[in-house]
C-alpha cells in the first residue's frame, strides 16, 4: 500500500532529512513512526500527504506515485487519505459537525448524501453527542477525535497521524491509539508518528524507527 | 458539477458576508459610489446631449434661391433636404414673408419702399440637429446643397456647431477616463475585500486543501462574494442615480421655466440599469478573481 523506494528528501539549502529510505506498508497493515525530534517523522508523514514532495526516489501509495503526481491530481489522492495533526487543525468557528462534514464537502456530496456519514463517525470517535459544539467548549482529547472523526468520515484506505496524541495525558493517549489500532484491525492501513514510547511497548505492533535519515524495523 | 456544490458555495459566501455585515456594507457602498459617480455624469451627458439637439433653430442653414425658381423644383428641393441625416426641419421662406420680416427687424421701411421692387430672395431653412453629424460633413453637405441650380447662395455658421461638438466630444472622453480609472478603482477595492477575506480564512482554505478539496473548490465562494457584492452595489449605484436624477429635477425645472420651456430628465432607463448591475457583478467578480489568483496559490498546494 505505501512504498518508499530509495527515497531521498532534502529542503532546500538544509541537509539531507530522509536519505535513500525504504519502507513496505502493505494493505490492512499498521505501524508506529519512532525517532529522535528532528529526525524527519514529520517530514516522512508530508511526503505521504504530498504537503512535500520527494527529492529522489520512488514513493508509491495505493498505486499512485506520488514523485510523478500532476498538481491538479493532487487533491483526488489526498482524499483516499485520512490525516489526523497534533494540533488538530479544527476550525474553531465552526461545529463539529461541520468540520467533520469538511471531508465530504470538498469531495462533492451533498448535505444530505453526508449526513449519516458525518453521525457515524461521530459515534465511532463516541462524540455523537456533541455534534451541535463548538471545539472550543470540548476537551483536548474530544477536540483529537473530533480530528480523528474528520481524518475517517470518508472511510480512506490509509490513515496517517502526526503525533495524535502529542498534547493529551497518558490516559487519553492510550485511548486514542486504541482508536487507531481498531481501524487497523477494521481494514485501514494506519502509520502514526509517535515519540511516546511507553505507548509504543504497550501497543504491540510494527515499529519503524527513524534515525539519521534512515528507518530500522524495530522488535 | 453539480448544483449543491454552487449551493453549497453561494451559502458559504452569503454566511461569510452576513457575519461581517457592517463590513461588507462598507464594500457595497463603496463600489455603489465609485460605480454612480460615471454613471450618474454618463446620464447627465446624455441629458446636455437631448437637450442641445432639441436647440435646432440654433443650428440654421439658409439656402438663397434664385428668383427664377419654379414652385416645383422648390418644393423637390425642400422634399430632399427633408430627407437629409440630421435634418429636423425644413421651412419655406418666400420673397414676400422675408421683406415683411426684414422690414419687422430692421425698421428700414422706408428705405425699402424707395427700391420699389423687393429685392430680398426667397429662402429655404434648414434645422439641424447639431450634433447628428461632425462639423466637416455637414460643411461638405452645405456645399453640396449650395450648388443646386436654384440656389443662389448658402448662408450658415457651422463654427458654433463645430465648437458644441467639441465641447461635447470632450465631456465624454473625460467620463469615459473617469469611467475606466473607476472601473479599475472598483476592482481593486474587491480585490482588497476578498484579500482581506482570504486572510481571514488561511486556516479554513489549508484544511480543506489537506482534505483534498480542488483550488476551484477553494476558490468559488469568493468568487460568488465578488459576485454578490458586485450586483448588490450595481443595485444601490442605480438608486443612488435616481435619486440624484430625481432630487435635481426641480431645479432643473425651474432653470428651464425661466427660458420659456421645459426638460424633463431621463434617469437610467431599467435597459441601462440593468447593465449597470451587469457590469459592476462582473468588475466584482473580476476582483475577487484577482485577489484569488494573487493570494490563494501561497496557501493552495
Ligand atoms: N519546511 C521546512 N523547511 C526547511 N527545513 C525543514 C522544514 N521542515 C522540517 N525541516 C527540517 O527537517 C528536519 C526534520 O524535521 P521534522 O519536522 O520532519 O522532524 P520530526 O521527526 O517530525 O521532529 P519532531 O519529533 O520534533 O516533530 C529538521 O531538521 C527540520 O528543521
Ligand atoms: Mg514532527
Amino acid at each position: 500500500m505505501i512504498e518508499f523506494i530509495n527515497v531521498t528528501k532534502h529542503y532546500p539549502g538544509r541537509r539531507h532529512v530522509l536519505r535513500e529510505l525504504n519502507l513496505q506498508l502493505g494493505k490492512g497493515e499498521m505501524a508506529l513512526l519512532t525517532g529522535p525530534s528532528g529526525a524527519g517523522k514529520s517530514t516522512l508523514l508530508k511526503l505521504l500527504t504530498r504537503l512535500e514532495a520527494v527529492s529522489h526516489g520512488t514513493l508509491r501509495v495505493a498505486g499512485v506515485d506520488l514523485a510523478t503526481l500532476r498538481r491538479r491530481h493532487i487533491p483526488a489522492y489526498r482524499r483516499r487519505v485520512g490525516v489526523v495533526f497534533q494540533d488538530h487543525k479544527l476550525l474553531m468557528d465552526r461545529t463539529v459537525y461541520a468540520n467533520v462534514a469538511l471531508t465530504l464537502q470538498v469531495a462533492g456530496m451533498s448535505a444530505r448524501q453526508l449526513d449519516h456519514r458525518v453521525r457515524a463517525a461521530l459515534d465511532k470517535v463516541g462524540l455523537g453527542e456533541h455534534w451541535r459544539e463548538f471545539p472550543e467548549t470540548l476537551s483536548g482529547g474530544e477536540q483529537q477525535r473530533v480530528g480523528i472523526a474528520r481524518a475517517i468520515v470518508h472511510t480512506p484506505e490509509i490513515l496517517l497521524a502526526d503525533e495524535p496524541t502529542g498534547n493529551l495525558d497518558p490516559e487519553l493517549s492510550s485511548e486514542i491509539l486504541d482508536m487507531f489500532r481498531d481501524f487497523y484491525r477494521h481494514g485501514t492501513t494506519v502509520l502514526v508518528a509517535t515519540h511516546d514510547q511507553g505507548q509504543v511497548d504497550r501497543m504491540g505492533v510494527r515499529t519503524l524507527h527513524l534515525a539519521h535519515g534512515q528507518l530500522q524495523e524495530k522488535a | 458539477m453539480s448544483l449543491h456544490i454552487r449551493l453549497q458555495a453561494l451559502g458559504n459566501a452569503r454566511d461569510t458576508l452576513l457575519r461581517q455585515p457592517i463590513a461588507t456594507a462598507l464594500t457595497i457602498i463603496a463600489l455603489a459610489v465609485v460605480f454612480a459617480l460615471p454613471v450618474g455624469l454618463f446620464t447627465a451627458l446624455s441629458n446636455l446631449q437631448q437637450l442641445l439637439a432639441s436647440w435646432h433653430n440654433q443650428a440654421q442653414i439658409s439656402l438663397y434661391l434664385h428668383d427664377d425658381a419654379s414652385p416645383q423644383a422648390v418644393a423637390q428641393l425642400r422634399r430632399q433636404l427633408q430627407q437629409s441625416p440630421g435634418v429636423v426641419a425644413v421651412r419655406f421662406v418666400d420673397k414676400n414673408r422675408a421683406l415683411a420680416d426684414f422690414q419687422r427687424y430692421a425698421g428700414m421701411t422706408a428705405a425699402i419702399q424707395t427700391l420699389g421692387e423687393n429685392p430680398l430672395p426667397a429662402s429655404l431653412i434648414v434645422e439641424l440637429n447639431p450634433l447628428a453629424q461632425s462639423p466637416s460633413s455637414l460643411e461638405a453637405q452645405v456645399q453640396q446643397w449650395s450648388h443646386e441650380p436654384i440656389v443662389r447662395s448658402a448662408q450658415s455658421d457651422l463654427k458654433w456647431v463645430a465648437r458644441l461638438q467639441a465641447i461635447v466630444a470632450l465631456g465624454t472622453r473625460a467620463v469615459y477616463i473617469l469611467a475606466i480609472l473607476l472601473a479599475l478603482g472598483a476592482v481593486l477595492v474587491m480585490g482588497n475585500t476578498i484579500r482581506l477575506h482570504i486572510e481571514q480564512r488561511r486556516d479554513e482554505i489549508e484544511i480543506s486543501s489537506l482534505v483534498g478539496a480542488t483550488k476551484s473548490f477553494i476558490r468559488r465562494p469568493f468568487l460568488y462574494q465578488g459576485l454578490i457584492q458586485g450586483i448588490l452595489a450595481g443595485f444601490l449605484a442605480w438608486l443612488i442615480v435616481a435619486i440624484a436624477f430625481a432630487i435635481l429635477q426641480g431645479p432643473v425645472n425651474h432653470l428651464a421655466s425661466l427660458y420659456g420651456t421645459s426638460f424633463p430628465l431621463h434617469a437610467l432607463t431599467v435597459g441601462e440599469g440593468f447593465l449597470l448591475v451587469l457590469i459592476s457583478a462582473a468588475l466584482g467578480w473580476l476582483g475577487s478573481l484577482v485577489a484569488v489568483g494573487r493570494h490563494l496559490n501561497n496557501t493552495v498546494s
